[in-house]
Order: C-alpha cells, then sequence, then structure tokens
C-alpha cells in the first residue's frame, strides 16, 4: 500500500511537471478584414482559451496577426499585419503597448532590447520624423519608448528577418511582382544592426523567398514558392557565417519548405507542398534537414524525407497543414490544420518521438507559435546589450528595493526597470 | 500568409460567351428551322392582311401570359414598386420570399442578390428579356439600375414560362426579369433630391406616344460622399467613425424606342467610386486602404417579335455591349496593400433566334439558339486576351389543358474558349439540361411542382486570373425540386393573391476560392455541396375606392442551408451554411388618399453565421423600417410633387458582411415637376 501512494504520489508530482512544461501562445490569423485575429493558449495538454488576448484585456487583437516573438522574461511581440499593428503583451498575455509606426509589418526578430520589423509598406514614422522608401523595409524598435529609432530600405516586400552575431538577415520576396511593376526577388539582405545599414546583398538565384523562416544558429532555413507558374518551389538553406565571411553561403533543395521550425539539436523540420494546375495533384514534402551537413557536403547528404514517429502520416491527413514547431524548451513538437477556411483549425500535439498526444480545436488560421519558457525565464535575456547607465536612476531590484545609486548596481543581476527585468551587466 | 487583395477578383469583368462550334450539325439545323418558319409564315400572312390587323393586339407586352401560375414568381410592378422607399433594383428585390442581399455597405458598393441560396451567380437579370453579362465575375450590380424606368421587377425561380423564350432565359437557376415602362402619353419630368451624407441627385425623364411609337429617355446623375456613422459596440469593443471611401459618383442616361412588336434599349453607365474595406482594428486613422473604382457599362440591344395565324411566334434578339473597369489603389496611404492600378474591358455581342409553333389552343412547341460572343482584355501580369463563344439551343413544349398545365425543356449549352494566357484555354463545356414543370388549377387555387437542372460555367476570372485562375473547373452543377401552392381572388374593390412554395436544392462543384493545402496560393477550386430545404411564401392584398387605396404585400423565408461535403468532417458536415438566415420576413403596407401616399415597410432578417470557427461568429439579426411620404398636387397640366423619405427609422446598425456596416438612419427628400 506504502508503495502504491508513493508510486502515486510520484505519477502525480511528475504530471505536474510535466505540465508545468508546455506553454504555447498560438497565433490565429483569422479572415481577412474581419478583425477576428485571436491568440489560443494551451498549457497541460489542453486549450486555456481560444480568444486569450481578449480575456486578458477586454478587447480584440485585430486583424491578420503574423508573426509572435518573445523579447525577454516580460515582453512578447506580435505583428498584427492589416491592422498596421506591432503589439506588446506580457506572457501572461496583458497588453503594454502598441505601436502603427510601421505599416504593413510582416516578421519579427529582437536582441533582447531592440525589436526588429520587417515591412511591406513604404512609410515609417521614426523619432526623426516620417521616413520613406520605394522599396521595403526593416524597422528597429527601442522597447524602453517603443519608438522607432532607425529604418533601412531593403528588397521589395521582405518576409523572413534573423539575426545572427550583430547583423540582421532579412529575406526578400517581392510578392507583388504580379500586381506592381517590379519582379520576385531573388535576394538576402545583410544588415548591420547597430548601424540599421546594409553591408551587403546576397543573390541566391532562387526567387520569392516567401513564408517563415527558421534560424538553427548560423543556419537559416528559407522557403521559396517559385513564381506559380514555371519556377517551381523549392528551399534552401543559408549559412550566416560563411555569408559574413564573403564564402559560399547557399544550398538549394528542390522541396518546398513551406512551414518549418527549428529542432532541439539544431535541424529543421519542414513540412510543404507544391500544386500542378496541370494535373490537378499535390506533391508533399515532410522533411529532416541537417544545416550543417547539407552546407558540407553543397547539398549532397543532410536531407532526409521524414519527420518522427506519425508526423508524416499526420500531416497528410490534415486537410490544411499550416504550421510546424518544435518547443525550444522541451522538444515538443505541434502543428496545425487551418481545416475548412471558414471552421477552426486544429493544433496538434506530438512527443519528441513523434508520438501523437492530442488533437485540439482552436480558431481560423492558427499558423504561428510560441512556446512560454517553464520555469518563467526566458533565456533569451542573456543577449541583452549594455543599457545607458543612465538609464537606471528608477530601478527596483527584485525585492523591490529602489536603488537610489548607481554603485549599488551588481553586475550580471536582474533589476525592474519600467516594469520590466532588465539586465545589468556593466 | 499574405493575403492578396481579393477585391480585384470580385470586380473582374466575367465574360459570357460566343463564337465557333457550329461545327454542331443540329445548331444548324435549329436555326435551319427557325429561319424557315419565319420564311412560310412570313410569306403566309403577307397573303393574308387580315392577320397582320390580329397580330398588333397580340403582340403587345401586356398580352395574356400562358400557363403563368405554373412558375413560382413574385411581382412588383407600377405603383406598387415606385411606393417603396427604394432607388436601385436591390432594394426592392430584397422584400421578395428567397432572396439575400449581399451588400458591402457604403452608398458605392456592390450590391447583388442571391436567391434560395444558389449564389449570385446563379441569377440571371435580363432587361425587357435580354440578359444582362455584366462582366463584373458573372454577377450583375444592381445597384446600376434605377427603378424610375421599370414597369415590373419579377423574380423567377427556375423558369418564366412564355410561349416564345431565348434559350439563355432557360439558363440560369434564378431569373430577374426588369421590364421597362411602356409609355402611353407625352410627359416630361424632373426630380431633384437631397439625402444624408451629402447626396445629390437628379433625374430628367422625358416619354412620348406617338402612332404606335413609344419611348423614352432618362438621364440621371448621383453624387454622395457616402461618409455615414456607424458603431459597433460590445463588452469588448467601443468602436466609432465615419464611412471613409464610400463616396460615389454616376451618370446614366438611358433610352427606349418601341413599337408593337419592336422593343429596343440604350444605355450608358458612367462612375468613379471608393470602395471602403473592413472597420479593423486601427490605432489611427493614418492608414485608409483606398481602392478605387472607374465603371463605364453601354450596351443596345433590340428586340423583334412578330405572330402569324395566331400559331406561329416568332422573336429575335440582339445585343452589344462594351464594358470598362479600372481598379487602382496605387496611393500614398494605401500602404497595407500591392499598389495596382488595371484596367479590363470587355465586349459582348448576342444574337438569340426563337420560334414558337401551336398547332392546337392547349399546345405551344417553341425552339431557340443563342449565341454570344465575348472578349476580354485586361493589363494584368500574366494575362491575355480571352476569347469565349457561348452556344445556347433550346427546345421546349408546353400545354394547357381543363386546368393542368405542364411544360418541358431541355438546353443544351456549349461554352469554347480562346487564349494564350500561361496555362492555355480551358476544355469546352458541352451539357444538356432539363426542366419540368406540372401544374393544376382548380376554383383559383392553382397547385404546382417543377424539377430543374442547370449548371453555371466558370466566368473567365474563375479559370484565366492570374495566379488564382484554374483551367481545370467544372461547371457549378444546381438541382431544383419545388412544390408549390397559388391562390388568387378579386372582386371589384379587393384583389388577394396567396402563394407559398417548398423547395430543395443542391449544388454540386461549388466554384471558390481556397487556399491550395501546404502552400502560400489560393486557387479557384470546384469544392464541396449543398443541400438547401425551405419555405416561401408571401401575401398580397389591395383594396381600393375612388379616394383610397390600400396594399398590404407581405412575404416570408424559412430555410435550412447545410452542408454536405464531407461526411467525415464533423465540424462542417450537416452544419448550415455561412451567410444563409434560417428566417427572414417582410411587410410593405401602402395607403393612398388621393394624391397623397404613404409606405412603410419593415424587414426582418434573422442570425447569420459567417464563420463555423465559433458560435460568436454571426452576424445579429436585424430589423430595418423605411417610411416614405408623398404628396402630388396638380396644376392644371403641371404636377408639383414632394417625397420624403426616412430609411431605418430605428437606427439600427446592422451587416451583410461582418465589419462591413450599413448606413444607419437616414433621410431623402425629393421634389419633382412633371408636365
Amino acid at each position: 500500500m506504502k508503495r502504491l501512494l508513493t508510486l502515486f504520489s510520484l505519477t502525480l508530482l511528475y504530471l505536474y511537471h510535466a505540465r508545468a512544461q508546455e506553454k504555447i501562445i498560438l497565433l490565429n490569423e483569422g479572415m481577412w478584414q474581419a478583425d477576428n485575429g485571436r491568440l489560443s493558449y494551451f498549457e497541460d495538454g489542453s486549450i486555456v482559451s481560444n480568444q486569450w488576448f481578449r480575456d486578458s484585456n477586454g478587447m480584440k487583437l485585430g486583424d491578420t496577426p503574423n508573426d509572435i516573438i518573445q523579447i525577454n522574461d516580460t515582453l512578447i511581440a506580435i505583428a498584427i499585419n492589416w491592422s498596421n499593428i506591432v503589439q506588446f503583451i506580457t506572457p501572461d498575455g496583458k497588453a503594454v503597448a502598441a505601436t502603427e509606426d510601421i505599416p504593413n509589418n510582416r516578421r519579427l526578430c529582437s536582441d533582447g532590447e531592440y525589436v526588429y520589423v520587417t515591412s511591406y509598406g513604404h512609410e515609417c514614422e521614426t523619432i526623426e520624423g516620417t521616413v520613406y522608401f520605394d522599396k521595403g523595409f526593416v524597422a528597429k524598435i527601442d522597447i524602453s519608448t517603443f519608438k522607432v529609432v532607425a529604418t533601412c530600405e531593403v528588397g521589395y516586400e521582405p518576409e523572413g528577418i534573423a539575426l545572427y552575431e550583430g547583423h540582421l538577415f532579412v529575406a526578400n520576396t517581392g510578392g507583388y511582382a504580379f500586381e506592381e511593376g517590379h519582379e520576385f526577388e531573388t535576394t538576402v539582405n545583410i544588415i548591420n544592426a547597430g548601424t540599421m545599414t546594409v553591408e551587403k546583398t546576397i543573390d541566391t538565384g532562387v526567387s520569392n523567398l516567401y513564408g517563415e523562416m527558421s534560424q538553427s544558429e548560423r543556419y537559416l532555413c528559407i522557403n521559396s514558392p517559385g513564381d506559380y507558374y514555371e519556377v517551381s518551389p523549392c528551399g534552401l538553406i543559408f549559412d550566416c557565417k560563411k555569408a559574413l565571411d564573403n564564402e559560399d553561403c547557399v544550398v538549394v533543395f528542390d522541396y518546398p519548405a513551406t512551414y518549418n521550425t527549428t529542432t532541439l539539436d539544431g535541424k529543421f523540420f519542414a513540412v510543404g507542398s507544391s500544386f500542378s494546375y496541370l494535373t490537378g495533384e499535390y506533391e508533399f514534402s515532410q522533411l529532416t534537414i541537417d544545416p550543417r551537413e547539407m552546407i558540407e557536403t553543397g547539398g549532397e547528404s543532410g536531407l532526409s524525407e521524414s519527420l518522427p514517429g506519425t508526423l508524416k502520416a499526420d500531416f497528410m491527413s490534415m486537410s490544411q497543414p499550416y504550421g510546424i514547431y518544435v518547443n525550444p524548451y522541451t522538444g515538443y513538437i505541434y502543428g496545425s490544420d487551418a481545416g475548412s477556411f471558414e471552421g477552426a483549425g486544429y493544433l496538434y500535439q506530438w512527443s519528441p518521438e513523434g508520438q501523437l498526444l492530442g488533437k485540439h480545436k482552436v480558431y481560423i488560421n492558427p499558423g504561428h507559435f510560441l512556446a512560454l519558457p517553464p520555469d518563467g525565464h526566458y533565456d533569451g535575456i542573456g543577449n541583452i546589450a549594455q543599457p545607458q547607465v543612465a538609464d537606471y536612476h528608477s530601478a527596483y531590484d527584485l525585492q523591490g528595493r529602489r536603488i537610489g545609486n548607481i554603485s549599488q548596481f551588481k553586475k550580471g543581476t536582474i533589476y525592474i526597470k519600467d516594469g520590466k527585468k532588465t539586465l545589468y551587466n556593466r | 500568409m499574405v493575403y492578396k487583395d481579393f477585391r480585384i477578383i470580385w470586380w473582374v469583368k466575367n465574360a459570357h460567351t460566343v463564337f465557333s462550334t457550329i461545327k454542331r450539325n443540329y445548331y444548324l439545323l435549329a436555326i435551319l428551322a427557325t429561319v424557315l418558319a419565319f420564311a412560310v409564315t412570313a410569306s403566309a400572312s403577307a397573303q393574308n392582311p387580315t392577320d397582320s390587323i390580329k397580330e398588333l393586339h397580340e403582340v403587345t407586352v401586356t398580352s395574356k401570359q400562358p400557363v403563368r401560375t405554373i412558375a413560382t414568381s413574385q411581382t412588383l410592378s407600377g405603383a406598387d414598386l415606385q411606393a417603396l422607399s427604394t432607388t436601385s433594383v436591390a432594394d426592392a428585390l430584397k422584400y421578395f420570399a428567397g432572396v439575400q442581399i449581399k451588400d458591402y455597405g457604403g452608398l458605392g458598393g456592390l450590391k447583388t442578390i442571391n436567391v434560395r441560396s444558389l449564389g449570385a451567380q446563379h441569377v440571371g437579370v435580363y432587361v425587357d428579356g435580354i440578359r444582362l453579362t455584366n462582366a463584373q465575375n458573372g454577377t450583375v450590380d444592381l445597384g446600376k439600375f434605377s427603378l424610375s424606368s421599370m414597369e415590373t421587377v419579377s423574380l423567377y425561380n427556375a423558369n418564366r414560362l412564355d410561349y416564345c423564350q431565348s434559350a439563355s432565359e432557360y439558363a440560369s437557376g434564378a431569373t430577374v426579369y426588369l421590364q421597362t415602362k411602356r409609355p402611353t402619353h407625352d410627359s416630361l419630368s424632373v426630380q431633384l433630391r437631397n439625402a444624408s451624407f451629402h447626396t445629390w441627385m437628379a433625374k430628367v425623364n422625358g416619354q412620348f406616344s406617338w402612332k404606335g411609337w413609344q419611348g423614352f429617355v432618362d438621364g440621371e446623375y448621383c453624387t454622395s460622399r457616402g461618409d455615414y456613422p456607424f458603431r459597433y459596440h460590445s463588452e469588448y469593443e467601443d468602436t466609432v467613425g465615419h464611412r471613409a471611401n464610400s463616396d460615389i459618383r454616376y451618370g446614366r442616361v438611358e433610352a427606349a424606342l418601341f413599337k408593337d412588336g419592336f422593343s429596343s434599349h440604350i444605355y450608358y453607365y458612367d462612375s468613379e467610386r471608393g470602395c471602403p474595406g473592413g472597420i479593423v482594428r486601427r490605432l489611427s486613422d493614418k492608414y485608409t486602404n483606398v481602392g478605387r473604382e472607374w465603371d463605364r457599362d453601354f450596351f443596345v440591344q433590340a428586340s423583334y417579335q412578330k405572330r402569324f395565324f395566331d400559331k406561329v411566334l416568332f422573336k429575335a434578339n440582339t445585343k452589344y455591349a462594351n464594358e470598362y473597369l479600372r481598379y487602382c489603389t496605387d496611393y500614398p496611404e494605401n500602404q497595407n496593400t500591392a499598389r495596382v492600378n488595371n484596367h479590363y474591358r470587355q465586349q459582348d455581342a448576342y444574337g438569340a433566334l426563337c420560334a414558337a409553333y401551336m398547332p392546337w389552343d392547349w399546345l405551344s412547341l417553341s425552339s431557340s439558339y443563342d449565341i454570344r460572343y465575348s472578349i476580354l482584355k485586361a493589363d494584368l501580369k500574366r494575362f491575355d486576351d480571352v476569347k469565349r463563344v457561348d452556344q445556347k439551343l433550346v427546345f421546349a413544349a408546353q400545354m394547357k389543358w381543363n386546368g393542368i398545365q405542364a411544360a418541358v425543356s431541355a438546353l443544351h449549352q456549349r461554352y469554347s474558349d480562346w487564349t494564350f494566357v500561361h496555362a492555355g484555354a480551358a476544355d469546352p463545356i458541352d451539357k444538356w439540361t432539363p426542366a419540368v414543370s406540372l401544374a393544376y388549377t382548380f376554383h383559383g387555387i392553382t397547385v404546382r411542382g417543377w424539377y430543374k437542372e442547370i449548371f453555371r460555367a466558370p466566368t473567365l476570372n474563375d479559370l484565366y486570373y492570374t495566379q488564382v485562375g484554374n483551367r481545370n473547373l467544372k461547371p457549378e452543377d444546381t438541382k431544383q425540386l419545388n412544390l408549390g401552392l397559388e391562390y388568387h381572388w378579386d372582386n371589384r374593390q379587393w384583389a388577394v393573391d396567396a402563394q407559398a412554395d417548398i423547395y430543395r436544392n443542391k449544388i454540386e462543384n461549388r466554384i471558390v476560392c481556397l487556399p491550395l493545402k501546404g502552400t502560400y496560393t489560393w486557387s479557384m477550386m470546384n469544392y464541396g455541396k449543398t443541400f438547401c430545404r425551405g419555405l416561401n411564401a408571401t401575401l398580397k392584398g389591395h383594396y381600393h375606392t375612388k379616394q383610397w387605396n390600400f396594399s398590404l404585400l407581405s412575404s416570408i423565408t424559412w430555410q435550412r442551408d447545410v452542408d454536405r461535403t464531407d461526411p467525415t468532417d464533423e465540424d462542417m458536415y450537416d452544419k448550415p451554411i455561412c451567410y444563409s438566415p434560417t428566417f427572414s420576413s417582410g411587410i410593405t403596407g401602402i395607403a393612398g388618399w388621393r394624391s397623397l401616399q404613404f409606405t412603410t415597410s419593415y424587414l426582418y432578417v434573422g442570425e447569420r453565421m459567417w464563420s463555423k470557427a465559433d458560435p460568436e461568429d454571426i452576424l445579429e439579426p436585424y430589423h430595418n423600417i423605411d417610411m416614405k411620404l408623398s404628396y402630388t398636387h396638380n396644376i392644371k397640366k403641371v404636377s408639383l410633387g414632394l417625397c420624403l423619405e426616412v430609411c431605418d427609422v430605428l437606427d439600427i446598425q446592422y451587416e451583410h458582411i461582418p465589419r462591413y456596416p450599413m448606413p444607419g438612419r437616414n433621410y431623402k427628400l425629393t421634389l419633382s415637376f412633371g408636365v
């Protein structure tokens, strides 16, 4: 009996422990111009809410949210495309600030101090006034003021953005090529994040670098849907380090990587399909990509047409695959099915080995994921650049005591400043 | 995901039809037969002058309609039509049973109707029997047609049944007939209107009737800012604002000429309008997503009908239409969308020959051949001119014997396209479809039943539009079954009409724009089946004395329209179709005393879902009350009129499409002079 009780308590403890691991915010894009973008919050293997933002704030999120990232322990950014809003929330869903200075915003990345946003738009409100662009641009938002402090013009309709070694890597699409005068873009711009100037432009030779872009340290996984006519879809592995060192940095493979994500061991999972108007048939691809091997062998090896466990079969059974994600803290795998586009989509959860654990009804077009750190601490905080000493005049320590004097700060300690945790590492 | 500006697609012209395929022998035979019938009877009539005198009485439009109650139809005519608080044809149709209006709000917004949930593209709109082939994606913007030149507006579910009809009149799931007025005397009238939201309108109408010739010229110019206020109020939102980019300016000139069996019509419409978007969360009004549209529509049509020996009826129709549309989003405040500036031009030539033979009083046999040639040009990238030839041939028989009425028809349609767009032209469509109607009348009560199969061909947009067009589309098929009762009674002062129909519609191979699985692209696809059951009922009553007249018009619609696509999809299967209300009703009361008239209309539209994802995604039911008071004063031969209309008296904020608010309460004041 005693043994049984112990076992029971251990199981409970395990369950409790396991539950605390998985916290996922899922972005439902909603329908265009229907103002029904929503956040779903998933915890404990179940959906807590399919209108989490509204529950937390008593207001709606906006129209067609497109990307969500965590900036630091206390701040999350959401790019709400058709609302022209970048919305900042806390990890418990509370709205902190919002800016409309970056219209037609697309994708986000952050170094913990600044948020970088790509935009298809042609104007941006900065602290130095309105800046206009012929093509697309990247805006740099200072999260202490939520203002745009610098911008940089890139190619037409820039999409994916990633940060590596103080440089931003921006994939250009030229996605309005059918409507506007220009052609599809084939380039990746490399921008110095400090000065916000383009240092290099790499021509990948592949047009329309559109869709999800995942990063595994120095490697990027980029999708190209082709030109929807003669040029068929494909995928790219991009080596940021080699790009900075002026070496060959692109390997192209023949499968689309429409939805992709980074695994715990630094690989990429990718799911995609191509459709032929001539035959009316789909060709599906489910890939596991080892980017290092791909780059080293020039694409000879490093790509396998498989996904762990039942993932492949489960994706094939979906009516409309719409995203794939690996929780970077736990390795649990997530996928989404947009369903019929009139009805609700579904969130799928798999174990790290690829065993399907559950399927949960969410909202319309669930496409973008963010895992919250299990212990509440976002490990990205280590990336914070040095703040200005002068900024520390009204900071508090974690016990809530006001820091009156700069000499009281200790290097490597976290303080509360403007309601946010900030690392002092001077 | 990228949301391309799909609005463009809805606006792109869809061309219907014509050319080639006279390879088909029976078409030739049909033409020959028709021409022969005409030649034989024409020569016969030449030998017998008394027949041609008789025919003058027979061919007038108001001549007795054959077997009318066999078709399910609703008509608004003359005084009732003018008494409604309506300006466009779309406004009048909303009072009909089974009709759902789709309206993007704004004064210039696209207004289309959907009948018994078949979809707007299954509704054919006919002016004096000739189809309006508005190229805009196969649907007709009913906002472009004025009621002032109309004698009647009728809606037929399935076919109108006339002895001599063109094949295209058999070719839509539901048909709206606009019958232009044939003037009976000379007159000239001028109207001036001021209405809410900075709206000004002027209208001139001149009519004549001389030695059997009748005609009119009608001109209208209107300008409106359309900046109406709206409010979204709920527990998580309180948004107020004025509709932006909802202005419209248009001019319309049309003229018609009639003599006996001849009728002709010429029409020109020129407009510029804003295309307002959905009201979504924004932090300010800084970015407005401006899209603007210019339209220039022109058509000229003529029809001639003649009867010989009382046994043969012959009709010829011809039409030429030219349409231009420009859609532009190339404005600095437009930060979200691609900056497009596209021009679409479409031309359409049409001809039809119909002949009917009535060997006995109780039987009529008819055939008709229609051909339409369309060409669509657009400066879209990756687009090339598209030409379409659409041919239709119908064989029909009708009988009426001792209260029994029956009609059968078989329609053949062939569509062939030519284009150099990348994927190439679609394969031709070649298809027969039947329709059968039966009715029995006793003691003023008619019991009827009909069945109709018809399809809509994919429009040129659906097939060839850059990026989303899909040349492999199949036609969208519909099957309609209807059972109904109709009752009519009248005496010198009273008239009562009542009808009720139950129906069942099935639609297969729906043509919809869907995102492609696992890619970021959208495409037109054949997807889905729907099943719809419903009840339409109307009741009309009229009472008049020397000084008073009263009318009561009412309609109710109950229907259940469900998805039958995928039996394994429990979220969708057998679930209601979005935007389809279960219940709606309308009631209009008209009271007139001498030249003073008062009209009140009440419309109720039940709850509609707009997505199946959340039970919260519904459009609230709404009540709409319109009132109209008009007075005409005659001084000798001059008449002076004053009319005040109040629409949406209760100022109810409602929508047909989520986030596209409709105007609330608004006023119209009209002054008119006539001689």
